[in-house]
C-alpha cells in the first residue's frame, strides 16, 4: 500500500512538472558528433530549458544499420544521398512543410534537391549543405594549372588522396570524365571511363582517407600536394595557416552535397515538440552561428545577410546558386549502379 | 537440487554453466552467420531463399582470393617475425634473468595503453614527419622524408608485431621454464656444445610452447581489421577490411558472412597444417 502511495505521488509530480514545462530531454536526436552544439537551437533550448538527448553515429552505413535493427529515435541526421533508401526500408515519416515555420525563408534551391523531395513528398528538412572538391596546396600547385586530370598525373604519385567512399569516388571520377549530368545512373560504356579514371588515380594514392583529419594533417604536412575532400578541411587548413584552397571553378568540377534532418518513424514524442526542434535548428540567427563558427553554409537563405560576409567569402560560398547550379548534386545514385560502384572500388582499391 | 553424488550430475554440473556459454556465444552466432551466409541481399531486405550464391560469387572473385591469401601471408610473416624475436627475450628471462617477476611485469606494460593508442604511436613514428623521418632528417641522412615506412604490408606487420609480443613471450616462457635444468646438465655431459645442447634438448622440449604463441598469433591478426586499416594503406588492406565494407557501406551482411566463414576455415585449415607439420618436426628433432 505504501509503495503505492509513494508511486502514485511521483507519477503525479512528475505530470505537474510535465505541463508546466515540456521535458526537453525527452526528444532523442540521432546525429553526427559535434551537433550537440546547443548554440544550434537556441530557441528550442529557451522554449524547453534542456537540450535534447544526442545518440551519436559515424557513418550513415552505420545509422542505417542501427535503425534497421530497431534503435529508436525521433530525429536522425543523414544527407540527401541515404533518404531515398531510409524510405524504402520504411523508416521515416514525411514533413508537414506547414509546420516549418523557416520553410519559406530556405534556399530555393536546396528545397528541390532529390532526397529531400521524394514523388512530391518532403522527406528532410535541410540544414547545413556544403561542397566536395579538389583542395590543394597553392605553394605547390598554381591555380591556372588545378584540375582533376592532375590527379592523375604521373608527377603526382603519392601526394593524393581521395576518400574510401565508393559514391564520393564515382563523383569525382563522374566529373573528370564528363559524366556528371549522369552521376546518379551511369551508362556501362560511362562507367567503366570513370572506373578507368580512378584507376589511372590509384598509383598516385598516397591513402584513401576514412578519417578528414587524416587528410588534413597530411595536407599540412606537406605529404600530400591534392586530395578530393570536404570543404571542412578547406577551413582546417585556413584556421591552421597553410597555403591551401579548394578548387571552386564550376567548370572544373566541384561537387556539392545537403544534410538535414528526417523524422523517424520509431519516434515516440510529442509531433509539436519535434518541429520546434526542426524550427529552431533551421532558424536564421542558428545559421549565422553555424556559418560563423564552424563555418558550414546553412540551409537558411535570411542566414547570410545577417552573418559576416567577409568570413562568407573566404569560406568560399557567398554565390550559393552557382553551385546548386552548376556542380554535380551527391544525389541517391541508382541501387543497381550503387552496388556496382561499391564492388568495383574495392578491386581499383586493391590494384585491379 | 542437484545430487553431487552421482557422478554424472556432477559432470552436468561442471560443464553446464561453460556449455551454455559456448553455445550461447560461440554456438549460436556461428549459426547465424551460416544461415545469413546462405541468404542473399536485396535493396533494404534479405531475401530468406537458401541458396549458395554467395558462394559461388566469393569463389568466382578474384578480389576475395587474393585478399585472402594476402592476409594469410601478412598473418604469416608477423608470427615468424614475432616468434623469432619473442624466442630470445622469453630464454633470457626463463633461464638468465634474476627478477623474472619484473622482467614479465615490465613486457607487459605496452599493453596497460589502448590498442588503438599503439597503432596511432606507430603511425607517429613512421609517418611524413614522423619520429623517424625527422630523426634521420635532423642528421642529414636522407634530405626529404622516406614514404615507404608507412601505408603498406610492412607498416602492417611491423605493428602487429609489436601488439602481438606478449602473446609469444609468455608461452614460449613458460615452456622454458618447465625444462628441467638436469637435461641440459646431462647433454653437457655427454659432450654437446652449448649449440647442439640447444638445439637437441631446449628447443624441442619448447616446440608446444612455440606452438601456442604461433596459433595465438596467426589466428586473430588474420583477421585484423584496425590495423591495415589505419596504418596499411591500399597495399595494406586484408580480408577482413572487406568484410567490414559489406557490413557497412555495402549493406551486404550475407555476403559479409559468407567471406567471414571463409575466412574462418582457411584459418583453421592453415593452423591445422602447421601444427601437424610443426609437431612432426618436433618429434623428428627429438
Amino acid at each position: 500500500m505504501k509503495f503505492t502511495a509513494i508511486g502514485a505521488l511521483a507519477l503525479t509530480t512528475a505530470l505537474t512538472s510535465g505541463a508546466a514545462l515540456a521535458d526537453g530531454g525527452a526528444l532523442t536526436v540521432f546525429d553526427w558528433s559535434g551537433y550537440e552544439d546547443q548554440a544550434f537551437f537556441t530557441a528550442y533550448m529557451e522554449k524547453y530549458g534542456d537540450a535534447p538527448t544526442y545518440t551519436f553515429f559515424g557513418s550513415q552505413e552505420e545509422a542505417f544499420t542501427k535503425l534497421q535493427s530497431g534503435f529508436a529515435a525521433d530525429l536522425a541526421h543523414p544527407c540527401s544521398d541515404a533518404v531515398r533508401k531510409w524510405v524504402a526500408a520504411d523508416l521515416i515519416h514525411p514533413l508537414d512543410t506547414s509546420k516549418l515555420t523557416n520553410w519559406d525563408a530556405m534556399l530555393p534551391e536546396i528545397k528541390e534537391v532529390d532526397g529531400i523531395q521524394i514523388d512530391g513528398k518532403t522527406y528532410m528538412m535541410p540544414f547545413e549543405w556544403g561542397n566536395t572538391g579538389l583542395i590543394y596546396r597553392t605553394d605547390k600547385i598554381a591555380d591556372d594549372k588545378i584540375g582533376l586530370q592532375l590527379l592523375a598525373d604521373p608527377a603526382y604519385q603519392g601526394k593524393v588522396s581521395i576518400p574510401d567512399a565508393a559514391s564520393s569516388a564515382y563523383a569525382l571520377a563522374a566529373l573528370a570524365t564528363g559524366n556528371a549530368d549522369d552521376y546518379t545512373k551511369l551508362s556501362d560504356e560511362q562507367f567503366k571511363e570513370a572506373s578507368d579514371y580512378l584507376r589511372a588515380v590509384h598509383p598516385n594514392i598516397r591513402f584513401y582517407w576514412s578519417d578528414a583529419g587524416q587528410m588534413d594533417q597530411a595536407m599540412a604536412s606537406g605529404e600530400l600536394e591534392m586530395g578530393w575532400a570536404w570543404n571542412q578541411s578547406e577551413l582546417n587548413l585556413i584556421w591552421n595557416e597553410t597555403p591551401a584552397k579548394m578548387m571552386r571553378d564550376i567548370d572544373k568540377g566541384i561537387a556539392t552535397w545537403v544534410c538535414g534532418y528526417v523524422h523517424l518513424k520509431s519516434s515516440t514524442t510529442p509531433v509539436d515538440q519535434i518541429y520546434d526542434h526542426l524550427n529552431a535548428l533551421s532558424d536564421a540567427t542558428s545559421g549565422k552561428y553555424i556559418i560563423e563558427s564552424w563555418g558550414y553554409p546553412h540551409a537558411n537563405a535570411d542566414a547570410y545577410a545577417i552573418s559576416d560576409a567577409a568570413l562568407i567569402e573566404q569560406y568560399g560560398f557567398d554565390d550559393p546558386k552557382a553551385f546548386f547550379d552548376g556542380s554535380l548534386f551527391f544525389d541517391a545514385v541508382d541501387p543497381a549502379l550503387e552496388a556496382k560502384m561499391l564492388k568495383e572500388f574495392e578491386r581499383i582499391k586493391a590494384g585491379f | 537440487m542437484v545430487n553431487f553424488k552421482s557422478e554424472a550430475s556432477r559432470g552436468i554440473a561442471l560443464s553446464g554453466p561453460a556449455t551454455l556459454y559456448v553455445g550461447l556465444l560461440v554456438a549460436a552466432p556461428l549459426a547465424i552467420l551460416v544461415a545469413y551466409s546462405l541468404w542473399t541481399q536485396t535493396y533494404v531486405s534479405v531475401d530468406r531463399t537458401v541458396t549458395l550464391a554467395n558462394y559461388r560469387e566469393a569463389f568466382t572473385d578474384p578480389l576475395v582470393r587474393y585478399l585472402m591469401i594476402r592476409s594469410v601471408l601478412i598473418a604469416g610473416a608477423v608470427t615468424l617475425f614475432t616468434v623469432a624475436l619473442a624466442y630470445p627475450i622469453a630464454y633470457f628471462i626463463a633461464l638468465k634473468a634474476r627478477r623474472k617477476t619484473l622482467w614479465l611485469l615490465l613486457i607487459t606494460i605496452p599493453f596497460w595503453s589502448s590498442y588503438l593508442l599503439r597503432v596511432f604511436a606507430w603511425k607517429l613514428i613512421l609517418g611524413f614527419n614522423g619520429v623517424l623521418n625527422s630523426a634521420l632528417l635532423s642528421i642529414g641522412v636522407i634530405d626529404t622524408p622516406l614514404t615507404f615506412l608507412l601505408y603498406n604490408e610492412f607498416a602492417v606487420v611491423l605493428t602487429l608485431a609489436h601488439a602481438w609480443a606478449p602473446f609469444a613471450i609468455l608461452p614460449i616462457y613458460v615452456s622454458l621454464q618447465k625444462i628441467d635444468l638436469s637435461l641440459l646438465e646431462a647433454a653437457t655431459d655427454l659432450g654437446n656444445s652449448a649449440v647442439q645442447r640447444f638445439l637437441r634438448v631446449t628447443l624441442p622440449l619448447t616446440i608446444p610452447g612455440i606452438i601456442a604463441a604461433c596459433l595465438i598469433i596467426f589466428i586473430p591478426t588474420v583477421g585484423d581489421y584496425v590495423t591495415p586499416s589505419l596504418v596499411g594503406g591500399s597495399d595494406g588492406k586484408m580480408i577482413a577490411n572487406l568484410i567490414q565494407v559489406q557490413f557497412g557501406a555495402a549493406n551486404n551482411w550475407p555476403l559479409g558472412a559468407t567471406l567471414s566463414l571463409l575466412a574462418m576455415m582457411s584459418v583453421g585449415f592453415v593452423a591445422i597444417v602447421f601444427v601437424l607439420a610443426a609437431s612432426g618436426l618436433g618429434r623428428r628433432i627429438r
